[in-house]
């Protein structure tokens, strides 16, 4: 993992993620996905310590904006929510930074539009600030202007810019991403969008061979992780294993955000 | 803007990048390919029944007082609107990938039935995406999809209009790689869209500059067309483009008025952001959400403008303006009365701009406007808008007949 030493080095909770990954023995680890201002501003506070005393070890924190191209029905409409109830880029940006006082290592995820509109630097120098570690963009491809823009001022700023990856990625994209790619690989079970169903693509193991020979980033993977048997099942290929649909869900039902907490709890290895 | 902005692109997740690829490869491939030329050519003229008439408006002329006025009418195309056209070009492209499906979002329906017309043709599957307050708007057209074999999914949620049917047909197509051909309906979304709707589109300037070369022996002074994403404007103009003399005007919606919400136009408040694939002008809040729109039209009812209209825009080669529905509803009874056309109501856009010009302009000078579709499809909006009390009785028999 000598890339992902280098390139966030600077960076005190990219450290954190680094040796988080590096101690982690055989054991992966589990990223668990928020959205900040869901169900309101402040309760969102509450949903990331409640993921923390359940025991996830990295915390995603997505901004939510009006049309996330890459989400599943949950999460789109979850964030529509939240952006009803008041959140904004700048609120969000807010949670991020108290979200990151848990002491879990926080991943940002957005989509290139809030980014652009705030614009690329004061953007990353929001979250560095704030004390992200990593950024992710499904929708800005690396070799875009925007992208090429990202990965400049990521790279200075010690966050990683992680892509998103998915089966079906043939290996020459994979090896023009992997030589700018930092942090981890988020690579999708399948192809399609978060949430939607448990069927993972049965190529998907074949698949993360195929990232793991085309760099030494480690590998997360999520989309559609919803049981402690999908949990189990992905941990046997992957570095990281991500939920995110599951804890809205499990928000929604009960409305209380020690549900949250369970669910992560029960999710656990 | 200090620096000139490149628009258009191709920002979308990692797992569309191969597809893409294939898809510019194929296209790229059929520029070049006298079979599919010869193919796409015959279903134009033997299928949608290309060449458009161009009308002269000799009424309206004479009654506005200033140019003559012509009128390209696409409505006389197969389904009604020129969408046929970029759907058939689409269609044979997805057979020519293998493809067994096509996918299609929806705004007024026109490029559904559009869609699921030429899927029938060419035995090909169809899934059409349609906002559920445009199902509302545009029921006809949703039984005319179901009745030509299409699935019409409404979209639930977002402000259920266009923009959330192509974030649904996005994602449908990204669960359905292998088997789907997305058929984008306008010159937006990310690389080939927006070129490829547009070589297959630009079809209507050409035809526009023979028909008025054999009536007029000249080239238009102005062609006006309506502006949504752009397809049908794209094609009207860009055979006109190198030509300097010819003004190229882009009509979009202006609502209700030119706060956040009540109108469509980029001219108004449109801002650079990235959004469905493309980069370009859309309606966004200072947060950069995207914003809502409204149009009378459905087709018209989107944020963002097609890429390389907005570059076209930006160098001062386009010239963008908006016509309120009011003005467009007006529009449509004008050359209804006058013409014997009943324009949809999105194309009643560019007539209403036709309408303010028209008179100031000097009688040898000749507009032409494009009536991208006809107005069959808008009967019960324009019912409502000239509150047609008999309609109104007949809906209500009809309703009483049901059962």
């Amino acid at each position: 993992m000598t890339r992902m030493t280098t390139s966030i080095e600077k960076n005190h909770q990219g450290v954190a993620l680094m040796v988080l990954l590096e101690n982690r023995g055989k054991k992966s680890l589990f990223m668990a996905h928020m959205i900040a201002g869901l169900p309101t501003i402040s309760e969102s506070i509450q949903v990331a310590k409640a993921l923390a005393k359940g025991g996830a070890d990295i915390i995603e924190v997505q901004i939510p904006f009006s049309d996330p191209m890459a989400d599943g029905p949950t999460i789109a409409v979850a964030c529509e929510e939240a952006l009803k109830k008041g959140a904004t880029v700048k609120k969000a940006l807010e949670v991020v930074k108290k979200v990151a006082k848990f002491k879990k290592p926080v991943v940002v995820m957005t989509y290139a539009n809030p980014i652009y509109r705030m614009g690329i630097p004061k953007f990353i120098k929001t979250i560095s600030n704030a004390g992200a570690v990593g950024l992710i963009v499904p929708d800005c491809p690396f070799d875009t202007m925007e992208g090429w823009s990202l990965l400049a001022t990521c790279k200075a700023a010690g966050i990683a810019l992680i892509p998103v990856v998915s089966p079906g990625v043939p290996k020459e994209r994979l090896e023009t991403l992997a030589k700018d790619a930092t942090g981890f690989w988020y690579c999708t079970t399948r192809q399609g969008i978060t949430g939607a169903t448990s069927v993972f693509a049965s190529d998907l193991p074949a698949f993360i061979k195929t990232l793991r020979s085309t760099s030494e980033l480690p590998v997360a993977v999520g989309f559609g992780v919803k049981s402690k048997k999908d949990v189990k099942d992905l941990s046997k290929v992957a570095d990281i294993v991500i939920a995110g649909s599951v804890f809205v869900v499990a928000l929604k039902k009960n409305k209380k955000i020690s549900a949250v907490e369970k669910t992560m709890s029960q999710l656990k290895l | 803007m200090t620096e000139r902005e490149t628009f258009g692109g191709a920002y979308i997740p990692e797992m569309l990048w191969e597809t893409l690829q294939q898809l510019i490869a194929a296209f790229e491939k059929a520029k070049r390919d006298p079979e599919f030329q010869k193919e796409f050519r015959d279903l134009l003229k033997n299928f949608s029944g290309r060449p458009t008439p161009l009308i002269f408006a000799e009424r309206a002329t004479k009654k506005l007082g200033g140019a003559k006025i012509y009128l390209k009418n696409e409505g006389a195309n197969h389904t009604g609107a020129h969408k046929i056209t970029h759907c058939l070009g689409q269609g044979l492209l997805a057979k020519k990938l293998g493809k067994k499906m096509l996918i299609a979002e929806t705004g007024a329906g026109q490029h559904g039935v559009a869609t699921a017309t030429v899927a029938a043709k060419l035995g090909l599957e169809c899934v059409v995406f349609m906002g559920n307050e445009d199902i509302r708007r545009q029921r006809p057209n949703v039984f005319l999809m179901e009745r030509l074999g299409a699935k019409v999914i409404p979209v639930e949620y977002g402000s259920k209009t266009l923009k959330d049917a192509v974030n649904e047909a996005l994602k449908f197509w990204m669960e359905n790689l292998e088997k789907a051909h997305y058929c984008i309906g306008s010159v937006l979304g990310p690389k080939p869209y927006p070129e490829m709707n547009r070589y297959f589109q630009s079809i209507i300037g050409r035809e526009i500059r023979s028909e008025l070369q054999e009536r007029e022996g000249k080239l238009p002074d102005v062609v006006v067309a309506c502006v949504g994403g752009g397809s049908n404007a794209i094609g009207s103009f860009y055979d006109f483009v190198p030509e300097s003399s010819v003004r190229l005007i882009g009509v979009e919606a202006g609502g209700i008025g030119k706060k956040v919400g009540q109108h469509a136009s980029r001219k108004i408040a449109g801002v650079l952001g990235i959004f469905q694939g493309y980069k370009s002008l859309f309606l966004q809040t200072d947060d950069g959400q995207i914003a809502p729109t409204h149009s009378i039209s459905a087709g018209l009812d989107y944020p963002g403008l097609g890429p390389e209209l907005a570059d076209l825009y930006q160098e001062g080669r386009l010239e963008l303006t908006y016509a309120l529905d009011t003005e467009a509803v007006a529009a449509v009874d004008f050359f209804a009365k006058l013409e014997g056309v009943i324009s949809a109501l999105e194309s009643a856009h560019a007539l209403a701009h036709v309408i303010k010009i028209a008179p100031k302009m000097k009688k040898d000078h000749i507009i032409v406007a494009t009536l991208s579709g006809r107005g069959d499809k808008d009967l019960f909006n324009f019912a409502r808008a000239f509150k047609d009390k008999s309609f109104r009785d007949f809906l209500k028999d009809e309703y009483n007949r049901y059962d």
